[in-house]
């Protein structure tokens, strides 16, 4: 019968003997122990699938532990909270084409959705713009509505530091910018800035946003925006 | 009526979930991301798309099937290779930054788990299995350069061996 240290000393051999490295009458003995001991041979087979992954490995990689940058996190956070809004927003204003998450395929869908809504006489008269070229981690959403008075300007920022002073505009046909107020972006806040402006929107070719540091254009496609107008007028 | 640990179905459709989600796996799936796509720019991208995406399908996580974390794997493969799709189109992405891994993504993924496991096991141990195995150098030499005997060379192989089994069993590796 083997006594437990004798099983120990040949054990500790497993690890060599796994990876190739044991030769001679140490290999011999341990390979002899092996055949009379049910333990150890269990335990060889439990190190050898490890001894076999090994060579997939780069050794060169085992000091390299790549951290995500320490802002990924928030950024993820507010891409959650800004898809979050832009559903609740779809869901507020029942709007058909709404303002899908990501891709140009998805702005191009929206667009001719919302041509058909708008040519068939639909009630909702907002019109989302979309702001492209946007550094990461940064989304910027506005929708316009129509009303007598001029443009009212739903305005979603998210990923800019908390407390940055926004300004926003309209840039009309004619060139000039007609103002439409400021507001805060403060982190946590997900509700929406609603400002307004004396430019109808069918006169209405870009939203401006500057946030202090960058400005930031998204074009109004002027043919939803006159369609858009019509049906106003008609429903008038 | 308040469940405690409700953690059964849509354990990522709260965003508290995605926070705690992110703070327990991000460096294994960024780590990982950047061993297959071979750059950091992109494996942010990678990771911000596989917890947007684990989000959106939050109510389809079951802990039943598997783990929060091959769940999370398992989308971020989906993710890795879209992204090698897009990047295939738009070659000049890669341009300038550190070459793209060319492997196939399941030998990376195994590559890169060994090196995960070797990194988390305690310095004696990884240190033997690199001079010996990776280095190839002989017992008595590394023993030497230790100030060890060599039997102790050769017991640290086995139990870093063992430690190793153990770690890759807690990041879900099976035989």
């Amino acid at each position: 019968m083997k006594t437990r240290n004798e099983c120990r000393e040949w054990r500790e051999l497993l690890g060599a003997y796994a990876l190739g490295h044991l030769e001679g009458d140490e290999r011999a003995g341990l390979e002899a122990h092996l055949e009379g001991c049910p333990g150890c041979r269990e335990e060889l087979a439990a190190l050898a699938p490890v001894a076999l992954m090994l060579p997939h490995a780069d050794p060169a990689r085992f000091e390299l532990a790549p951290e995500p940058p320490p802002e990924l996190g928030r950024r993820i956070a507010a891409t959650i909270e800004g898809e979050k809004e832009r559903t609740r927003q779809r869901r507020r204003r029942r709007t058909f084409g709404g303002f899908a998450f990501g891709g140009v395929a998805a702005a191009a869908v929206a667009a001719v959705l919302l041509l058909f809504v708008f040519g068939g006489g639909g009630q909702d008269g907002s019109q989302p713009v979309r702001f492209t070229d946007l550094p990461k981690g940064i989304s910027i959403d506005a929708t316009l509505e129509p009303h007598a008075y001029g443009t009212e300007i739903h305005m979603y920022v998210h990923g800019v530091p908390s407390g940055t002073l926004c300004r926003v505009w309209l840039r009309g046909a004619d060139g000039a910018s007609y103002p439409a107020g400021t507001f805060r972006y403060r982190w946590g806040d997900d509700s929406d800035a609603v400002l307004s402006s004396a430019l109808d929107i069918s006169r209405t070719r870009a939203v401006v946003v500057d946030t202090g540091k960058r400005t930031f254009v998204a074009p109004v496609d002027p043919e939803v925006a006159a369609v858009k107008n019509a049906n106003e007028e008609e429903s008038t | 009526m308040i469940q405690l640990g409700t953690s059964t179905r849509g354990a990522l459709s709260r965003e508290r979930d995605v926070r705690e989600a992110y703070a327990a796996h991000s460096g294994e799936l960024y780590g990982f991301a950047v061993r297959s796509l071979g750059d950091a720019g992109l494996a942010e991208e990678a990771v911000q798309e596989t917890f947007v995406r684990a989000w959106r399908a939050g109510d389809r996580f079951d802990p039943k099937i598997g783990s929060l974390r091959t769940w999370l794997f398992a989308i971020l493969r989906n993710v890795v290779i879209d992204l090698g799709r897009a990047r295939s189109v738009r070659p000049g992405v890669a341009e300038g930054g550190i070459e793209p891994s060319v492997e196939p993504l399941d030998e990376a993924l195994l590559a890169w788990q060994v090196e995960e496991a070797m990194r988390r096991l305690g310095e004696d141990h990884r240190r033997v299995i690199v001079e010996t195995y990776y280095r190839g150098r002989p017992y008595a030499e590394v023993a030497e350069e230790l100030g060890v005997p060599e039997g102790t060379v050769k017991s640290r192989v086995y139990y870093g061996l063992r430690a190793l089994r153990v770690v890759l069993e807690e990041m879900g590796y099976e035989d």
